[in-house]
């Protein structure tokens, strides 16, 4: 029925509108014109709108946007390395927004300024050397200082120092995640998929010493301003470790293992006060990954020393839950 | 002279071997998909802004299997996504774009006859044509269509265990790929050959106009790089039909664990970005192109530094083959490997930069004739200078750290491809439709089509912005799972709306585009007054394009408003005056 | 068009056409080369089929050069296409048993004790005797149309076209030879 409605309105627009463009046709054959080739009162109406929207509503809507939406952009890093990258993006973005509020209204104007007439000629220009060269050496001078700046972040980043970083890997599958401590060697066990099964859902080798102190957990929680070198693997598919909160993000593929090393600057406490009783440190799947993509989530804890202590007092190793007593 | 050959219906309409009828099976094509791919993404966008509510509209289309009451299941999300993804980036923005304008202008533009071989063309039609049936088809298999991404990465792609559409459905995917690449294959192979051999006396390649540079160049780009996706996706078949490991490793699905050992996802990543890019360039290209001529035709004024636009292109299409790791900053490659192509990829700012000067210049003391075609070519500069910026931050690996695969990403690639590359093709279309079906389209509606499209595609992807650096990911099929993101929601039903209002309009043009060839006012030879051998074609058009001798150039393309002239525009085959000074 | 252009541009084509299939090889050999680095890699010997192949696709170019050679003198090609096209079956008979030849050797396509060096090498293998497969279908029809008499001194366009593309093929073949022999 619905469907035999919408069909009915649907030729009727068609034919209302055929008509209306019949009328118009009619109207112009009287006037001997083409209603379709444009006119000196069309480049006047379109080259104000173009000003109009183009010009003031388009930029307009970009500020309205950054004063209601901007707030709702990740708050400052919660990490080392972050806090470069937020300085990085800020240089990046003020350099981009100066470029798009000088490049727009000099599109938006040139159109309405130079909107056609038909009584005037347009300049015969056909290049200028100065400006070619002005516009190419210029774009790379600024460009130049901001790669180099990157470069720096990026080099800074990724060379890390990890050698005191406590060692947690990371586990990625369809759909969720398990974080395996290193314990006190900060030695991760070696790892073979085919060791999959019952309660040995990661698949650690048990015949390998380092592994006796390793602890599987469901929450990762972290001391605050103590560096730590997550390690990525996959159990299926390519997942993605993404940490918005601390700037960490590192792809998780099945027959390798990926890292990021970072330190974490603020405790959860510290940000439920800023940001509201809600917030949480989240680890988020960040690449498409099946049907429940959507919902791969762990909780990260940021403490203090004692408060981790406690925490790990209480968890038990792989010894103790995968051999046999 | 002209070609006379009995034309019968089938030789005319179905199996032509007429460049201009090739183009309009593309065009219609590639519109026909752009409707399927934009229905495919208000599907999905629905169950975006308003998550696991019922639509009943949902059902009508999806039926009861994939959006049981009315709600989209998520594997089908992934499917729609996947195949909006697909259909775009190569169906309407690469078949559809090129496919049309490359056969249409390649010919008239550089004086020819028609391509070099008018059955290879033929051929590449209906390559593209099998291909649209096979991915069509792919829609209604029982478990559903490739629902990997566009992007099919394996292991997903390669095991229907961990997504159902990656089983039959990722086939018929991979069948179609492989035709539409051969279509491409065929096509660009003679658009490059007809430029470098079949242009008339007297025109140079420095006398082409800048489209026929640009789509010469992007042919090459597609014969260089789609070979490599072929390979890509070879390994990718045996992987999936016949066990060997080339990508998977170590793997555990199902329950199960695959023999599989010893293979890489990253190496199809590799190969597979190494078309991946310079494809955004093969889509991004031939608006550029067409945006010029437009531009210059209703600025009546040359192109502002010929030369230097033609400079750039090459700069941008070489730079593109050295940039593609900037889609894997993050999986684990040698941070080395990072900064060079952070440094390649910031680079392709400079010619970018280049040409958006270059086209403000043309504007600069010009006598701008508003025809909607010019509406979309200065909307193309709006947005492209918009999507432009943001690549910035992208191409920035220490940035991307926290933008990678969120909604700045969705964001910024719609700017660039979603809106710019399309106005570039709608532009062609308003401006080319005289020439193509000897009428002219609505002013009109070609003017409420633009403003509401150019209003709605802003609305729909400046805001996308705000959710990448919010924390928000793509491909997610709801945004309910996180409390972190309950405060976007009202961003992203804003998002929907304007995307709702921006397909509707959509139908509009095709209506304009559809009446128009049948009821539009009737054109003559040259209706902008442009410069270009095509509008010195008969209003009728034939085989063989010019009744006559083909015409000889004398000139460059660009004499508009030229002092010595009193009309504001001298066809390329008017000699030079004396004392003339030539370009 | 022309005879000249429609000569100088087929050819044109025909190589921008070899430009891209070399692409498509190099792909497939650029992804042996980093997996190859990887480690975990099967050490073989090349069957000695593929030295027999080797050797009969040589000999096929240079009946199809002789072929050629003919024509232009107005002398008939026939017998010269025919035998490229019957060294071109023997090249996939070869090809066939080179493969058998590795199975034997331990070196599987896929499934328990494979290992990604076989894998490449049956891959790449076979898509060029999918190339090879798609000459010799055009060899075939020019093999007809010679029968038939329609080339002669002044026109051998289709018979060029096939040679440059044979050619090809069979470089391609000793390119990809070598590169499994020593790389």
């Amino acid at each position: 029925m619905t469907g035999i409605l919408v069909g009915l309105i649907i030729a009727v627009s068609l034919i209302v509108l055929v008509q209306l463009l019949r009328v118009n046709e009619l109207i112009s054959q009287v006037k001997n014109e083409d209603p379709n080739l444009v006119n000196d009162d069309d480049n006047k109406s379109q080259g104000l709108l173009v000003f109009l929207i183009a010009g003031v509503l388009f930029l307009g809507s970009v500020l309205w946007q950054f004063k209601y939406w901007g707030i709702h952009i990740l708050p400052p890093a919660s990490s080392v390395h972050g806090a470069t990258i937020d300085t990085l993006m800020q240089v990046t973005c003020g350099l981009i927004l100066f470029v798009f509020f000088i490049t727009q209204p000099i599109l938006a104007w040139f159109t309405y300024k130079y909107r056609g007439n038909s009584k005037r000629k347009a300049h015969y220009f056909v290049h200028n050397n100065k400006l070619e060269l002005a516009w190419t050496i210029i774009p790379a001078l600024v460009l130049t200082p901001l790669i180099i700046y990157g470069l720096n972040v990026w080099n800074n980043i990724t060379n890390v120092d990890t050698s005191n970083s406590q060692v947690i890997e990371l586990y990625a599958k369809q759909f969720g995640w398990a974080a395996r401590y290193s314990g006190n060697d900060n030695l991760l066990g070696s790892t073979d998929f085919r060791l999959v099964k019952g309660m040995n859902e990661l698949g650690v080798n048990m015949e390998d010493e380092n592994a006796f102190d390793d602890f599987i957990t469901r929450e990762v929680h972290l001391v605050v301003n103590k560096p730590v070198l997550l390690k990525m693997r996959s159990q299926d598919v390519i997942h993605s470790a993404f940490l918005p909160h601390f700037r960490v993000q590192m792809n998780c593929v099945p027959g390798m293992s990926t890292q990021f090393g970072f330190t974490p600057t603020q405790t959860t406490a510290q940000m439920k006060e800023q940001e509201g009783e809600n917030f949480d440190f989240t680890l988020l799947c960040n690449k498409i990954c099946g049907a429940a993509h959507y919902n791969m989530k762990m909780t990260f804890i940021v403490e203090t020393e004692e408060e981790y202590n406690k925490w790990i007092s209480s968890q038990n190793t792989l010894k103790n839950t995968l051999t046999l007593k | 002279m002209s070609e006379h050959h009995k034309e019968t219906f089938i030789t005319k309409y179905i199996f032509s071997l007429d460049h201009k009828m090739i183009a309009k099976q593309f065009l219609i094509t590639g519109m026909f998909m752009g409707v399927v791919g934009m229905t495919l993404s208000l599907l999905f966008r629905l169950q975006l802004s308003n998550p696991g509510e019922s639509f009943a509209v949902l059902e009508f289309f999806l039926g009861e299997k994939w959006a049981p009451g009315g709600v989209l299941d998520p594997n089908m999300y992934l499917a729609l996504v996947t195949m909006h993804g697909t259909i775009l980036v190569f169906w309407v923005l690469t078949a559809g774009l090129t496919g049309t304008f490359a056969n249409f202008l390649i010919p008239l533009q550089i004086g020819a006859r028609d391509m070099a071989s008018g059955f290879m063309n033929m051929l590449s039609y209906w390559f593209f044509f099998a291909a649209t049936v096979v991915l069509l088809s792919s829609l209604y298999v029982e478990t559903g269509p490739a629902s990997a991404g566009w992007t099919i990465y394996p292991p997903l792609s390669a095991l229907p265990e961990a997504v159902p559409g990656s089983g039959l459905g990722q086939d018929l995917w991979l069948i179609a790929m492989t035709l539409f690449v051969v279509s491409s294959l065929l096509g660009g192979l003679n658009y490059i050959v007809t430029i470098l051999n079949l242009r008339t006396k007297g025109m140079t390649m420095m006398r082409l106009p800048l489209t026929i540079w640009a789509l010469l160049i992007v042919a090459i780009l597609g014969v260089l790089s789609f070979p490599v996706l072929l390979s890509c996706a070879l390994l990718l078949i045996f992987d999936r039909s016949f066990g060997t490991s080339f990508y998977l490793s170590d793997i555990i699905i199902g329950g199960e664990a695959l023999h599989n050992t010893g293979g890489s996802p990253i190496l199809f990543e590799h190969l597979f970005w190494f078309l991946g890019h310079p494809e955004v360039y093969i889509i991004l290209l031939p608006a550029l192109g067409i945006v010029s001529e437009v531009m210059s035709v209703n600025c009546r004024k040359p192109i502002f530094g010929y030369k230097a636009m033609v400079g750039a292109l090459l700069v941008i299409a070489l730079l593109s083959f050295v940039v593609w790791g900037h889609h894997m900053f993050l999986t684990g490659m040698d941070p080395f490997l990072g900064s060079v192509f952070t440094f390649t990829t910031l680079l392709i700012a400079i010619p970018s930069a280049v040409k958006v000067f270059n086209y403000l210049a043309t504007l600069w003391r010009g006598n701008i004739r508003f025809t909607p075609a010019m509406l979309f070519a200065i909307g193309f500069v709006s947005t492209f200078i918009t999507g432009g910026l943001t690549g910035l931050i992208l191409g920035d690996s220490a940035l991307d750290i926290n933008v990678h695969d969120t909604y700045f990403v969705t964001g910024h690639f719609h700017i660039v491809m979603g809106v710019s590359a399309i106005y570039g093709m709608m532009a062609g279309v308003y401006h080319w439709f005289p020439k193509m079906y000897g009428r002219m389209m609505n002013k009109k509606l070609g003017y409420f089509h633009f403003w509401v499209t150019f209003i709605s595609a802003y609305g729909v992807f400046f805001p996308m912005h705000f959710l990448g650096l919010a924390g928000l990911p793509r491909r997610y099929y709801t945004n309910s799972s996180f409390p972190m993101f309950d405060e976007l929601t009202n961003i992203n039903e804003v998002i929907t709306f304007f995307a709702i209002i921006g397909g509707l309009v959509q139908l509009l043009f095709i209506f304009n585009f559809v009446y128009s060839i049948f009821k539009g006012t009737v054109a003559n030879e040259n209706p902008w007054k442009s410069n270009t051998l095509e509008w010195t074609t008969p209003v009728e058009r034939i085989h063989g394009n010019w009744p006559g001798e083909l015409p000889t150039v004398e000139r460059w393309a660009y004499d508009y408003s030229k002092p010595e002239f009193d009309e504001d525009f001298v066809l390329q085959t008017v000699p030079l005056k004396e004392n003339e000074i030539n370009h | 068009m022309e005879l000249l252009v429609k000569n100088k541009t087929f050819k044109q084509l025909l190589w921008i056409g070899i430009g891209s299939i070399v692409m498509f090889f190099a792909g497939l050999t650029s992804a042996y080369i980093v997996r190859k680095a990887e480690g975990n890699w099967l050490e073989f010997d090349m069957p000695i089929w593929f030295t027999f192949s080797t050797i009969t696709v040589i000999i096929s170019s240079l009946s199809l050069w002789l072929a050629l050679k003919n024509i232009k003198q107005n002398k008939s090609a026939s017998e010269f296409l025919i035998a490229t096209l019957f060294l071109g079956f023997i090249f996939t008979f070869s090809q066939i048993q080179g493969w058998k030849d590795l199975v034997s050797q331990g070196v599987y396509l896929t499934g328990e004790g494979s290992n990604p060096s076989g894998s490449f090498i049956y891959v790449i293998t076979l898509a060029h005797l999918f190339h090879l497969i798609g000459g010799i279908f055009a060899l075939f029809i020019t093999t007809i149309k010679s029968k038939l008499n329609i080339y002669s001194k002044d026109n051998y366009l289709g018979m060029e076209l096939i040679s440059i593309y044979w050619h090809f093929i069979g470089l391609l073949w000793l390119y990809l030879f070598l590169f499994f022999s020593y790389s």
